[in-house]
């Protein structure tokens, strides 16, 4: 069910240039909207001229014989953009290093090639070796050498 | 000669650090294939922030130069170009791979591109301080047409479409009105609070070339199945080096095409190499060999793309208009460290400019020697897998942009404007306009502003735009620019 679900979204998301043109079209129009109708003095010169240029490129988009978009594997994106989307959320509250540790083994999980059962826990336990040396190396070289900031959260 | 008195400010122990980890880092970047240099010295622009302008540059230059060189290695053994700089190399490249011979192949990579880097060099080190004289003439008006001159070039070299490529330049020229009015101070497309202190120039960078990237490992990681070739070879360093030094022609060729082509604003490292291949091909005796594992291919590709390292920067440091997309984001680096190319830079930034310029060299022999030292270990740089990549340029991306102004919301508009770009790369948009326009926006409306109200003081804005002989001639070339794009465009389809 859910793989068919993502097939149609492929489907529908794939349907090249139209859709893309589309978008644009109204990504232009809402840019002209903004600085000829919110911004109403002479502090929107500038951006009037260019949101202009734009809208007219974009009509002249509808016209051009240009290539179809490339294709989009759904499928395998999606998941990588979810995850990463929790961590870019929950870093105010977990703080950078732990949800780094949390994104880094989850990606890293999700996105593997096929290994032989007999493996399984020593790929697992090598992950989450690589996950924390590399947390511990960014903590060492960045916030204990060269004292940068990070977003501050549980850790 | 006055650069030869800076050579004491790149050799002090922090310096050569510096240079050794630029470089080192760079050549493994480059050679990781999907990792652009462009998005390398991206990412490392917010690490250079706590650093002195001439050490902050000094690394983010070695890194440049390293990257450009390191991308032949995955060409050669992937037959994947770490760089479009290396689409020509890994033409004959790979051949000399699969016939056992890839050793001897980077070889002439790291010793052509070592030739090829230092004429670059000196070619920057005689040419910008007359160009920037030069860029005395330009007032208010000039230097709008510059900006506008600079992201037409590059919207119609680097995009399939012309009118996308103009679209992106434009589009980048929007995020950078997003924030204040660069002279009431006037909030403009503030809809949310995270909008509110505009698009930083390094946010958008890092947003703009690192997060497609991050998408583009994770969508195709199923799918990617790469031969990585040993690293073997019959040639002992010295053959190498007698091979590659009998090869004059294909240096000559190489080095001067890779500069010219450097100097022209947005051409950049591919069409030099691609250019010097073709031309080195049409001159060699040994012809019909290219396309099947030659020398020379390789030795005038090479050479080509490193020389336009150099060169690139001399728009760019002038007029700030930037020869290659690495270039475009030097800039970035440029203005963040309060350096302001145009015709005062060696008065204002004297020390710290040909402290750099002078790096520049000591970088391309470190690139040398550091190049063929890994070159021996480069299958195992290859082998680090796609996720690991992914992940690891994911939360460099987060943690550098968070430590630019110590802002979440600079996180969320880089995640954001970077995951946008991914898609609309897929219809056909390209990064490095958007860049360029994000980048020189606030200049190009400054000079817009200054220039309409000195125009409508004369009476007419328009004609004092489209008045004076060096307007008309930027207003052609803007307009040569985009014919040459509609023209090549129709020519490729």
């Amino acid at each position: 069910m859910a793989s068919t679900r993502v097939e149609n979204l492929n489907r529908i998301m794939n349907k090249p240039f139209k859709i893309s043109t589309v978008l644009i079209t109204l990504f232009s129009a809402f840019l002209v909207y903004a600085s000829f109708i919110l911004g109403n003095n002479e502090d929107y010169l500038f951006p009037r001229l260019i949101s202009g240029t734009i809208a007219v490129l974009s009509l002249m988009l509808w016209f051009e014989k240009g290539e179809a978009d490339k294709s989009t594997n759904f499928k395998d994106l999606m998941p990588g953009i979810a995850i990463a989307t929790a961590f870019i959320l929950s870093l105010k509250i977990l703080g950078f290093y732990l949800a780094s540790m949390i994104v880094f083994f989850s990606l890293v999980m999700y996105y593997s090639k096929p290994t032989e059962p007999k493996d399984f826990w020593r790929v697992i336990l090598i992950k989450l070796g690589v996950t924390i040396v590399f947390s511990l190396t960014l903590y060492a070289l960045f916030t204990l050498l060269l004292k940068v900031r990070t977003p501050e959260g549980l850790f | 000669m006055e650069f030869l008195n800076y050579f004491d400010n790149v050799f002090t122990v922090y310096h050569i650090a510096l240079l050794v980890g630029g470089t080192f880092a760079g050549i493994i970047l480059g050679a990781l294939p999907g990792l652009s240099p462009t998005m390398s010295v991206a990412l490392l622009i917010p690490f250079t922030f706590h650093m002195k302008p001439e050490s902050g540059l000094i690394l983010l230059g070695a890194m440049y130069t390293a990257t450009v060189a390191g991308g032949a290695i995955s060409a050669i053994l992937v037959n994947v170009p770490g760089a479009p700089a290396n689409i020509a190399t890994a033409m004959d490249g790979h051949k000399m791979a699969q016939s056992g011979k890839a050793k001897d192949a980077l070889h002439y990579c790291f010793m052509s591109s070592f030739v090829g880097g230092i004429f670059g060099v000196l070619i920057l080190i005689f040419f910008t301080p007359p160009l920037a004289a030069l860029s005395l003439k330009f007032m208010s008006t000039e230097l709008f047409w510059v900006a506008i001159l600079g992201i037409t070039i590059i919207a119609t070299l680097d995009a399939k479409s012309v009118i996308k490529g103009l679209m992106s330049g434009l589009f980048g020229l929007m995020l950078a009105t997003i924030g204040e009015h660069p002279t009431s101070a006037m909030e403009r497309f503030v809809f949310t609070d995270h909008l509110e202190g505009g698009v930083h120039i390094v946010v958008g960078l890092i947003g703009l070339f690192a997060m497609p990237q991050v998408w583009n490992l994770l969508e195709n990681f199923y799918g990617r199945k790469n031969e990585v070739f040993s690293a073997t070879g019959d040639s002992t360093l010295m053959q190498s080096f007698r091979l590659v030094s009998g090869k004059i022609k294909a240096l000559s060729i190489g080095s001067i095409i890779g500069s010219v082509i450097g100097i022209i604003p947005g051409a950049g490292g591919q069409i030099a190499g691609i250019v010097a291949y073709d031309q080195s091909k049409k001159v060699s005796s040994n012809r019909s060999n290219y396309g099947k594992g030659e020398p020379e291919a390789i030795i005038a590709a090479e050479s080509a793309n490193n020389s336009m390292v150099g060169p690139s920067l001399i728009p760019l440091l002038t007029l700030s208009i930037p020869g290659s997309p690495t270039a475009a984001v030097l800039l970035g680096g440029l203005l963040i460290h309060g350096i302001f190319p145009g015709h005062d830079i060696f008065t204002k930034n004297t020390e710290v400019v040909w402290t750099f310029i002078d790096s520049l060299i000591i970088a391309q022999i470190l690139m040398l020697i550091i190049g063929l030292f890994l070159s021996r270990h480069s299958k195992w740089i290859m082998k680090v897998p796609d996720n690991y990549m992914a992940v690891g340029i994911l939360l460099l991306a987060v943690f550098g942009t968070y430590s630019i102004q110590n802002d979440y919301s600079d996180v969320l508009i880089m995640f954001v404007l970077g995951t946008l770009m991914y898609f609309g790369s897929k219809a056909g948009f390209s990064p490095v306009p958007v860049v360029l326009g994000l980048i020189l926006g606030t200049m190009t409306e400054e000079k817009f502003l200054l220039g309409n109200m000195i125009g409508n003081a004369k009476g007419s804005s328009f004609q004092h735009f489209t008045s004076g002989t060096i307007n008309l001639i930027l207003i052609v070339l803007c307009l040569a620019s985009i014919a040459y794009g509609i023209y090549s465009s129709r020519k490729s389809k």
